[in-house]
């Protein structure tokens, strides 16, 4: 399927559509791998500057005049077709960027949160979030060396989460595995959908 | 860009006068940006707007110019909105994900990740 281009003198309507899946979790769980893993492209680097409130610069009075900070933004993609992409965002760690995840969410078709079972409390927060606001995810239990195993019911008695929400063990260095999530997440959505 | 170096930030407020938020109508952060291929080409333009036009020949998702100029989002909104208002490029409108992800694309972004 080739590309609608803009018609002379309009807005382009485009064909093409980009999908955001969200990599969420606590700080060091793997999100920066996971997308690294399944990227077609070595995971691309974006940043925010932000104001030193951290909540987005202001219109009137400009960046100048504030301290700013960054926000990084590492992102992923997978070509599924000509003009059809997946975007995979490892969404910013630190509660003051909450702001970030709200428009990265708008849209989104769901989330993968990453748990670690020997700091699961790291996750409370992004499940929570995507609870509350009723976006599609699943939990990736990713299983690093030496981490004790859990069964996943374990896991998700833990985390309070609800039976219909899909746990996966995981480990994100395999491509095979992250795979597995995200064919998890995308067909536990679109049951949603 | 670190934090002890001012000329970047300088830099960067040169690209957008100052402004922090585009001009116009909000877009994604995977909006589509497609150069707008009638459009005749000012020659005043600032390389960083002259490559955001041959970039998005083919059609890019804002992430993806941002990635690709090495520029903050927010600046790099700032230039998208300063070409859609000039009229060099086009930028996708927000939709309702409802509408915009169908059965059809999920199906085929499954089919896409198997067979990865």
């Amino acid at each position: 399927m080739g590309y609608a281009v803009s018609e002379p003198g309009t807005a382009a309507v485009s064909s093409a559509l980009a999908i955001k899946i969200l990599i969420a979790g606590g700080f060091g769980v793997g999100k920066t791998t996971m997308v690294g893993t399944i990227s077609e492209i070595r995971p691309l680097h974006t940043e925010e500057l932000l104001s030193d409130r951290g909540i987005g610069v202001d219109d009137t009075s400009g960046v100048e005049s504030k301290t700013t900070t960054t926000v990084a933004l590492d992102f992923g993609r997978i070509t599924i077709r000509d003009g059809l992409w997946l975007y995979l965002f490892g969404t910013p760690g630190q509660d003051r960027f909450w702001f970030m995840w709200d428009e990265l969410t708008l849209g989104a078709l769901g989330a993968v949160v990453l748990a670690d079972t020997r700091r699961l409390q790291d996750c409370f927060p992004a499940v929570d979030y995507f609870e509350q606001r009723g976006i599609p995810f699943v939990v990736g239990v990713n299983c690093f060396d030496g981490a004790r195993r859990y069964e996943p019911a374990k896991v998700r008695r833990a985390l309070g989460l609800g039976e219909h929400i899909p746990v996966v063990m995981c480990d994100v260095r395999r491509r095979v595995s992250v795979k597995e999530v995200l064919t998890t997440l995308v067909t536990y959505a679109v049951e949603r959908a | 860009m670190t934090g002890e170096d001012p000329g970047p930030l300088v830099r960067l407020f040169g690209l957008t006068g100052g402004r922090a938020r585009p001009q116009g109508e909000a877009f994604d952060l995977v909006a589509i940006v497609t150069t707008a291929h009638d459009a005749p080409e000012p020659g005043d333009l600032m390389p960083e707007h002259r490559a955001v036009l041959s970039l998005c020949r083919r059609p890019t998702p804002v992430a993806d110019v941002a990635a690709h100029l090495r520029l903050p989002l927010n600046i790099t909104r700032v230039i998208l909105g300063d070409l859609r208002r000039d009229g060099l490029i086009g930028i996708e409108r927000p939709r309702p994900a409802a509408q915009t992800i169908d059965q059809r694309i999920y199906r085929e972004v499954l089919d896409g990740l198997r067979s990865l």
